[in-house]
């Protein structure tokens, strides 16, 4: 084994993992989707709010009340929903994704000081006026600025982590080594491109599906949201197309070793992604009767372009001689089954909290289900009593207490 | 061994420290506040006051900001922050409470969505719903005090899981359940200070004295039962960190417990005498400066809570300047502390070019300055200004020879609060050239 490839081994935690690695690289993925959906919806709607402010079209100034609301909510689930992926990408990446932090140390904490900013300008936007259809575009113009930030920083960090043979050339100059975290080293404008593109083809979408949900409140004209499905099926449809032309670009500046347009993940999703273009355009006469197809097939395109951007990930750290299957297991049974079990507890109740949401929000004074609620409730108490059944045990068997 | 993130003047520790501290402050609102929510709008339900609904709807709002802001962006911070001042620290945590923290996510997911709904849907939805949603969050969030709390402890009473290296032996540790206790009792009494200070900012008198009763009795019980769960937290403290605190080894420690038993009195004097006494005393200044009092009580408290586990991350397994040192052999672990003295630290630092891994005359000072920072700039300043800076702290011992220093080097696991420096003899005498050049340039 040369000596780089050993240097990231004993990188790697001592500890081992505490399941098999799929399941960390699934959930890493699933949750990663999650998340982007939702930091697009964020990027692309603060894009569109302006827009429709800024354009004088009254329709577009009352879409951008409802968008003040949706943003800092969208910003916070795109936060929660990070956590996941940064979660498991340390288990199963560490060597990289640690390296890359530690050098960029300062970066890595400006890019939560950038969020909390904008995620303060949000609220401070649909606090003063925003939602009335007033409020100074400038704060969301620089949440925005602030976000573009976060992103080039964390695009950094990603592409920093999968280029390990370049990490001595850039904390060491001059025979000194630079411990001050303050350098950032990593970028491509294509990869960027390709994520900032897709946020407006995400929200295009969003406004459809939005066009769709208020059609029951008698409060919305069909007219506003009519036009607000046609813009969102436009914009959906051109920046799919810019989006796929930023994947072309990208794709063509990938190492030809890695004989990526052979990979069958990268297949899967380019595929949908052609269906989805091909499906947007037939949409754009009728849209209403396209949103739920146009939806599926946009999740589904990135939850595949996000396994194979997996897959890209796995041939830039082959060749550093790196591959998360030979990492040393050593099973936690019991805590896994605490995660599962909890994760389906917890859609369980999720599902019952996101049906409240949905017909409170259609005009719905008494919501029902409440065998639901009642589960729900139920189902978090039990898990309180469980936990201190176990821990008792626990502790009074190891002498913990009394 | 990953590279360092070297601090000037502060240690890379404590930007760990002050961010966490900072979070204690939303992350214990988010836990604590919606149990007296859902209190108050069952009473002003049950007794037909729907005036005080006004003070939920603002109490909310504030909850939503301040803790779903700053609460979960510095929460991830404290993450952040321990990622680049400790990578190997947090990476043993991760890879052993990865699902540990997974769980918490969940509930945090669950948080997320019932604080939205509850607030959005006030007036929108059956009073039965809300309420429910009310305590669905409360529960949520005091679910994630439960996990988050067992990892904490962990890191410094790890007890059975040094030999078993199991997940749960680790998790309900001797420190656990005093720890989940004070947490949890420590929160009311957060959740009331803030509770006073929405108050004042209420237009409707009585309802505004009632709020302000209510909190101050809240902020009594919490902190009394919170200040006697802590006593036991105290009386559990393993045997190191009972020297620390109370054998005078480290006399900063005490100060810090003074300091946090202080602000915790005022606190109580507050509750009673602006709150469940004279409601009429709470003034938004007031409880302002209460808030900072409590503030400067929960860093004193948190850096206590550090300090003890000097001179490790984890305590017995992993020393704060990221060796490993003791075997776990349940999970295959050897001590690095041994293995590196022979091999020598320069092994592991593969990130290095060639011609700094082998030392020269020439190069013999950089890589003495590599290896300082690599084990001593955790916690130590390098610069003549700043904490615990070591030119200044060198100097008063009168140490200048980078033979003396080399030897002081190698004693320096005499200090229960130190880690041993890790390394060959040739190394030591590298690192003791740099430090010479600290203390004579200081
Ligand atoms: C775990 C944190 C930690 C690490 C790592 C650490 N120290 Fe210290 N060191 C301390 C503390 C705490 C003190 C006490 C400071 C005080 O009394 O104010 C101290 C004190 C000292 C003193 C003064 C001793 C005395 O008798 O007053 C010297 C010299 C010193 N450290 C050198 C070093 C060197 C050199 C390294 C790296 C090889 C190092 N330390 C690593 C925490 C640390």
């Amino acid at each position: 084994m040369d000596s780089f490839a050993n240097y990231i081994n004993t990188l790697r935690d001592v500890s081992g993992l505490p399941f098999y690695p799929w399941l960390f690289d699934i959930l890493l993925v699933f949750t990663f989707t999650c998340h982007i959906l939702l930091v697009n919806l964020v990027l692309g709607g603060s894009i569109v709010l302006l827009w429709g402010k800024l354009s004088g079209n009254p329709y577009g100034g009352r879409l951008s009340r409802s968008l003040s609301r949706v943003l800092p909510i969208s910003l916070s689930w795109a936060i929660v929903l990070g956590v996941a992926p940064l979660l498991f990408i340390q288990v199963i990446y560490d060597p990289f994704w640690y390296f890359s932090s530690v050098i960029s140390a300062w970066w890595t904490l400006a890019f939560l000081a950038l969020i909390a900013l904008a995620f303060s300008l949000f609220y401070v936007y649909y606090l003063r006026g925003g939602y009335e259809g007033q409020g100074n575009p400038l704060w969301v113009f620089l949440a925005l600025a602030a976000l573009s930030t976060v992103a080039v920083i964390i695009h950094a960090l990603s592409l920093q982590a999968v280029h390990p043979e370049r990490w001595s050339e850039w904390v060491v100059k001059g025979g000194r080594v630079n411990f001050s975290g303050s350098g950032l080293y990593a970028f491509e404008l294509p990869r960027i491109l390709h994520f900032i593109l897709a946020s407006v083809a995400i929200i295009g979408i969003f406004l459809m599906l939005y066009a769709r949900y208020f059609r029951a409140r008698p409060d919305y004209p069909s007219e506003y949201l009519a036009w607000v499905e046609r813009t969102g099926a436009r914009t959906a449809f051109v920046f799919s197309l810019l989006q796929a032309g930023a994947g072309i670009w990208w794709f063509l500046t990938l190492p030809r070793t890695f004989h990526f347009y052979i990979h069958p993940l990268f297949l899967i999703g380019a595929g949908f992604g052609i269906t989805l273009i091909v499906v947007l355009a037939l949409a754009q006469a009728r849209p209403s009767a396209y949103t739920w197809p146009v939806t599926i097939l946009a999740f589904l395109t990135v939850f595949f372009m996000s396994y194979a951007r997996e897959a890209l990930r796995m041939k830039y750290l082959h060749r550093a001689g790196y591959s998360f299957a030979d990492y040393p297991v050593h099973p936690s049974w019991s805590s896994t089954a605490l995660f599962l079990l909890t994760f389906v507890m917890g859609l369980v109740i999720l599902f019952y909290v996101g049906l409240v949401a949905f017909r409170a929000g259609r005009g719905h004074k008494e919501v029902g289900s409440h065998g639901l609620g009642k589960l729900a409730v139920t189902l978090s108490c039990l898990w309180i009593g469980i936990m201190v059944v176990i821990g008792l045990v626990i502790s009074f068997k190891n002498g913990a207490l009394p | 061994m990953y590279p360092i993130w070297e601090v000037p003047y502060f240690s890379s520790a404590l930007i760990i420290g002050l961010i966490a501290s900072f979070h204690i402050l939303p992350s214990h609102l988010a836990v604590g506040a919606f149990w007296f929510n859902v209190y108050i709008e069952r009473k002003a339900y049950r007794e037909k006051q729907l005036e005080l609904l006004d003070f939920i709807k603002r109490y909310t709002l504030l909850i939503l900001i301040f803790c779903f802001v700053f609460g979960s962006l510095s929460g991830v911070g404290i993450w952040y922050s321990a990622t680049v001042a400790s990578p190997r620290g947090i990476s043993a945590l991760i890879h052993n409470y990865v699902w540990g923290w997974a769980t918490e996510w969940v509930f945090f997911l669950i948080e997320v969505a019932t604080i939205y709904v509850y607030y959005y849907t006030f007036g929108k939805v059956d009073e039965k719903t809300h309420l429910r949603i009310g305590y669905l969050y409360a529960l949520a969030a005091w679910i994630s005090m439960i996990i988050i709390t067992g990892i904490l402890a962990f890191m410094l009473t790890p007890g059975k899981w040094l030999e078993t290296g199991r997940f749960f032996d680790g998790f309900f540790n001797s420190t656990y359940w005093p720890q989940l206790f004070a947490r949890t009792f420590l929160m009311f009494g957060i959740a009331a200070v803030y509770a006073l200070v929405v108050a004042t900012t209420l237009q409707n008198k009585a309802v505004q004295y009632k709020i302000t009763r209510l909190a101050g009795l809240w902020g009594i019980l919490g902190f009394l039962i919170g200040g006697l769960m802590t006593y036991w937290y105290l009386k559990k403290l393993p045997e190191p960190a009972q020297d620390f605190l109370f054998g005078g080894t480290l006399p900063y420690l005490k100060t810090l417990l003074y300091v946090s038993g202080i602000s915790w009195v005022l606190a109580l004097l507050y509750f009673l005498l602006c709150g469940a006494l004279f409601p009429r005393a709470n003034t938004l200044a007031g409880s302002l400066l209460l808030m900072l009092i409590l503030f400067f009580g929960i860093f004193a408290g948190e850096g206590l809570r550090e300090g003890l586990r000097r001179p490790y991350i984890v305590n017995f397994f992993m020393y704060s300047h990221q060796v490993v040192a003791a075997d776990l052999p349940a999970k295959g672990i050897q001590a690095e502390t041994e293995l590196l003295s022979e091999a020598g630290y320069l092994s592991r630092l593969g990130y290095l070019p060639p011609e700094l891994r082998k030392i020269t005359p020439e190069n013999q000072v950089e890589i003495g300055r590599i290896l300082v920072i690599h084990q001593c700039a955790n916690c130590h300043a390098l610069s003549a200004k700043g904490l615990r800076s070591l030119p200044k702290l060198l100097s008063g011992m009168g140490m200048t020879d980078p033979e003396d220093l080399a030897g002081f080097l190698e004693g320096l696991d005499g200090y229960p609060y130190m880690p041993p420096f890790v390394g060959t003899e040739e190394e030591r005498l590298a690192a003791g050239a740099y430090l010479s050049t600290l203390v004579e340039n200081k």
